[in-house]
């Protein structure tokens, strides 16, 4: 995976987790995918996205994440997005995906 | 145009400069005097535009350019390309995100210029 980002994942019985570092953008964007449909895919749990370290994502990323959000909403489950930056949860607002995904 | 400083930088249409296009936007955002909310929203407005110019190249296109117009009153964004003459860069963007992201980080966007030596420009008022 590109230096860019860093994906790390954890189940538990209740969730699974992802960690997302660094930066999601058109270059980094198809690895993110992959991996995060690939945890989505695995998981019959809700999914925790944490974003604390999560520098920058563009449109791509957001799509990316409206995409999983589908996947885990057809198996019952639902995506909790947290510890967002400022900077991020300003593109949430903005693109009205604020309304779509839990932010905590 | 009225006197002012122009700033370009010339990119591979390669996913991978797109990182450099945002250094370059932060910098000039910043050398022009926009406070740091204000850099930052136009470095992701620079961004979507060189993600969505390198979404709907062709092969063969080599490169695109952004121009930087720091004006007395406004920063204005001009990019250019050798990508096979499109006029609407976003038309048929699925989802809108970028558009909306776009359009709310900035004062003004030309999305479908007309004879124009430029594909899209859009301008930051200070």
């Amino acid at each position: 995976m590109s230096s860019e980002l860093v994906f790390r994942e954890e189940f538990s019985e209740n969730a699974a987790k992802v960690i997302v570092s660094g930066e999601i953008d058109i270059y980094t964007a198809q690895l993110f995918k992959e991996k995060l449909y690939n945890t989505v895919d695995r998981s019959d749990t809700d999914l925790v996205i944490d974003c604390r370290n999560l520098n920058y994502i563009d449109s791509t990323g957001l799509g990316i994440f409206v995409g999983a959000l589908k996947k885990t909403r057809q198996k019952g489950r639902n995506i909790f997005i947290e510890n967002i930056r400022d900077n991020i949860r300003k593109l949430f607002v903005i693109t009205g995906l604020d309304k779509l995904f839990t932010l905590r | 145009m009225e006197s002012h400083d122009r700033i370009a930088i010339t990119l591979p249409c390669k996913a991978e400069y797109v990182s450099v296009a945002r250094l370059a936007a932060s910098g000039v955002a910043n050398r022009a005097g926009f406070d740091i909310d204000t850099v930052e929203d136009i470095k992701v407005a620079v961004s979507e535009v060189c993600s969505r110019i390198i979404g709907v190249a062709e092969n063969g296109s080599k490169q695109y350019e952004i121009e930087f117009n720091i004006c007395a009153n406004k920063l204005i964004v001009n990019f250019t390309s050798d990508i096979k003459k499109i006029d609407c860069i976003f038309q048929n963007d699925d989802d809108g995100l970028g558009m909306s992201i776009i359009n709310a980080f900035m004062d003004d966007v030309e999305y479908c210029p007309e004879n124009k030596s430029y594909m899209l420009s859009m301008t930051k008022k200070f």
